[in-house]
């Protein structure tokens, strides 16, 4: 309770952290911020290209279909490996001043959420442009957005600890999140995997069920199956309660071991 | 109101002579997890009032760093408990979390938060914040085209504009120019006056006299002396002082006793030509020694007809010294013993710096003594009421010249000796009886 409070003090701090990372992440190239909007742009652009053209992959508007699920799962990928080494990049803040410590790997999940919701504004311009529209199951969207954020979050605060201690954890993590990304239904769709597979993708991976989710929504136009979420949702708590425990525990030795 | 209190505080650190980080290092190198545990902190107890201005104080590495770091959360104590109330700012490390690339003005938005500003309140003080540094004309640039002085001094106006209601300050005043490094000193004194506790940890033990009231002696992990910052200085200089002169000591031992006794030495030069008569009262006063003499021996020459057998410094009861202070009474013994009589002889001293500059010289002629007939062995004494050298090291030289100003006997840095000081603190080689006249008001 008393670090909740404290933890909302330092909202300022919190805001400023992620707001210099989306500011300084491009910082120097010549488009700057607007290469937040540009890169998911482009890349919606090669996957509907190599995909349509090149290597049929027998799904109508593949590069669509790829593309509403790769932008989540990026997310929590790239919290996950960023947030990895988040704790040893701020080293010197940590070892020079005092500040709840959690707060570095809650703003780099955070910016990378920031940066998925950017991308889903080419999404959605994406959606309008190509005739797919808009329809009332996309407002189950932050809820959605908002269990994904804290698996992710959970995760990331007990990898964030732990790597400071045991640093191969960032190259283990490296490797683990590809395996998972193909055992998460993002590049094809879950029927496509063999019937005696399937069920594991679905109830080991709760990466899956918010994959699964979001392409419903975004590009079924449908609402998702909520009752495959609550199994993800009950991952986030857990996660969310062992990442704060960790996370505090180790907490202590941070500015020793750095 | 206790603003800090500290309770039986322990700390110590795991020395790895070579820690493995990776697994692969973990698994292949297990010997190399051996590690020396060092404790830092041995039970630190102690309560600062609301409004304290407690100075820490001891030694390189005693933990008063350490504990500064306790005390500001970015280490955690092994055992112990630390209670802090109120805002804390710390001047530990100034600038940490500036980024290069955003702006002055951005950086102290971004610096505030970390002392946990809220928005309106970094706002209330931006200009105050910009105001102090004095940074208005750069203040939109980025902070990595400043310099390092408005680097420090940008961070430093953030720090200590926090309002905070503890300040934890570490050495950090030798910062910027001489106007701002006032500028600062004067606002931790208005902070200070207004009721801010602080904790300053320095070496620069006459700040702390002056601008605390209290000081905690911190010595190997323990509290020494927690007292008012004057008593509690002078018990830790006292001590360093201790020290020194122990260290001294210690150097000094060998030197002493193989200097006087170098009989081959003295046998060469008796097989040797005698140098150049020179007066004495010019080898004495000059800094170089002639040219031709260096061919010899330009330390230690003469004709050996009459030899300095030892030479010592004791105090009014005879005992020897190995330090000398200020202000004592010092006697020089110079021990002789003559194997040639002579038509006359002169005795004569100087003190010298380490680096070679002549403090004092003198001889028993230019003092109007003549001594003609001396007995076969003896030990001429030069009194010193009051030791005016000021702390440092120096060299003696001595000698004994025959009337004719040959010399019989000559050492240029016989020994090397130690001055230290305790009351009389002044800087140079000599210290001045003085007094000071101040205008009344």
């Amino acid at each position: 309770m008393q670090s909740l409070k404290e933890l909302w003090d330092y909202r300022e701090m919190l805001g400023s952290l992620v707001k210099k990372d989306l500011k300084t992440r491009y910082k120097g190239s010549v488009l700057g911020f607007l290469w937040t909007f540009i890169n998911p742009l482009l890349q919606l652009l090669v996957y509907s290209l190599l995909f349509s053209v090149i290597m049929r992959a027998g799904i109508e508007n593949y590069g669509m279909f790829l593309f509403v699920a790769l932008v989540p799962w990026l997310f929590f990928s790239t919290s996950l490996m960023a947030g990895a080494s988040s704790i040893m990049g701020a080293q010197g803040l940590i070892e020079k001043i005092y500040f709840p410590r959690i707060i570095i790997p809650i703003s780099v999940v955070c910016s990378n959420f920031l940066n998925m919701v950017f991308s889903f504004i080419i999404v959605f311009a994406a959606l309008l442009i190509t005739g797919v529209g808009l329809n009332p199951a996309m407002g189950f969207l932050p809820v959605l957005m908002a269990i994904e954020f804290f698996f992710a979050l959970g995760l990331t605060l007990i990898v964030s600890a732990v790597n400071v201690y045991f640093r191969d954890l960032e190259y283990i993590l490296g490797i683990l999140t590809q395996v998972w990304m193909y055992v998460t239904p993002v590049l094809y769709p879950i029927d496509m995997a063999p019937e005696a597979i399937q069920g594991i993708i679905l109830n080991v991976n709760p990466m899956s069920s918010v994959i699964i989710a979001y392409r419903d929504i975004l590009f079924y136009q449908k609402f998702p199956d909520v009752s495959t979420l609550l199994m993800t949702v009950l991952c986030a708590i857990i996660s969310m309660i062992v990442g704060v425990l960790v996370f505090g525990k180790l907490q202590k030795g941070f500015a020793e071991e750095l | 109101m206790a603003a800090i209190e500290v309770e039986n505080l322990y700390k110590s650190f795991k020395i790895y002579s070579d820690k493995g980080k990776t697994l692969k290092e973990r698994l292949l190198f297990k010997k190399r997890r051996a590690y020396e545990k060092r404790e830092v902190l041995n039970g630190i107890s102690f309560s600062i009032k609301k409004g304290e201005t407690v100075g820490l104080i001891g030694h390189n590495g005693c933990g008063k760093s350490t504990l500064l770091k306790l005390l500001t959360r970015i280490l955690y104590p092994d055992a112990g408990t630390i209670k802090v109330e109120g805002r804390v700012s710390s001047l530990l490390e100034l600038g940490a979390g500036f980024h290069p690339d955003l702006s002055g003005r951005e950086n102290i938005y971004a610096n505030a938060a970390i002392f946990g500003l809220k928005k309106k309140e970094i706002d209330e003080r931006l200009k105050k914040i910009i105001d102090f540094s004095g940074l208005e004309d750069f203040i939109d640039n980025p902070v990595r085209t400043y310099s390092s002085g408005m680097y420090t001094r940008l961070a430093f106006s953030v720090a200590i504009n926090v309002d905070a209601d503890v300040l934890l300050v570490d050495e950090i005043l030798a910062v910027g120019d001489v106007n701002f490094q006032q500028k600062c000193l004067k606002k931790m004194r208005q902070l200070r006056d207004s009721g801010v506790t602080i904790v300053y940890v320095t070496h620069d033990t006459d700040t702390v006299k002056t601008f605390c009231n209290r000081a905690i002696w911190i010595h190997e992990g323990k509290i020494r002396k927690d007292a008012d910052s004057w008593e509690a200085v002078d018990a830790y200089l006292a001590f360093m002082n201790d020290e020194k002169m122990r260290e001294l000591e210690k150097e000094q031992e060998p030197v002493q006793e193989e200097q006087p006794e170098e009989p081959q030495v003295q046998e060469d030069i008796n097989d040797e030509q005698p140098p150049a008569e020179e007066p004495i009262e010019d080898a004495l006063t000059e800094e170089e020694a002639p040219a031709e003499e260096a061919e010899l021996d330009s330390n230690h020459f003469g004709s050996g007809e009459v030899l300095i057998t030892k030479v010592r410094f004791v105090d009014e009861q005879g005992e020897v010294l190995d330090i000398l202070k200020c202000g004592m009474p010092v006697s020089l013994e110079i021990d002789y013993q003559i194997l040639k009589e002579q038509n006359g002889y002169n005795f004569g001293m100087g003190f010298f710096t380490a680096s070679g500059i002549n403090v004092f010289s003198t001889n028993t002629n230019i003092d109007n003594i003549f001594p003609e007939k001396l007995p076969q062995e003896g030990t001429v004494r030069f009194k010193i009421q009051n030791l005016s050298l000021l702390e440092g090291e120096y060299k003696l030289n001595v000698a004994v010249v025959n009337a004719d100003q040959a010399p019989l006997d000559y050492y240029r840095c016989f020994l090397e000796f130690a001055v230290a000081s305790e009351n009389k603190k002044a800087v140079g080689t000599t210290y001045i009886e003085h007094t000071w006249e101040i205008p009344q008001a």
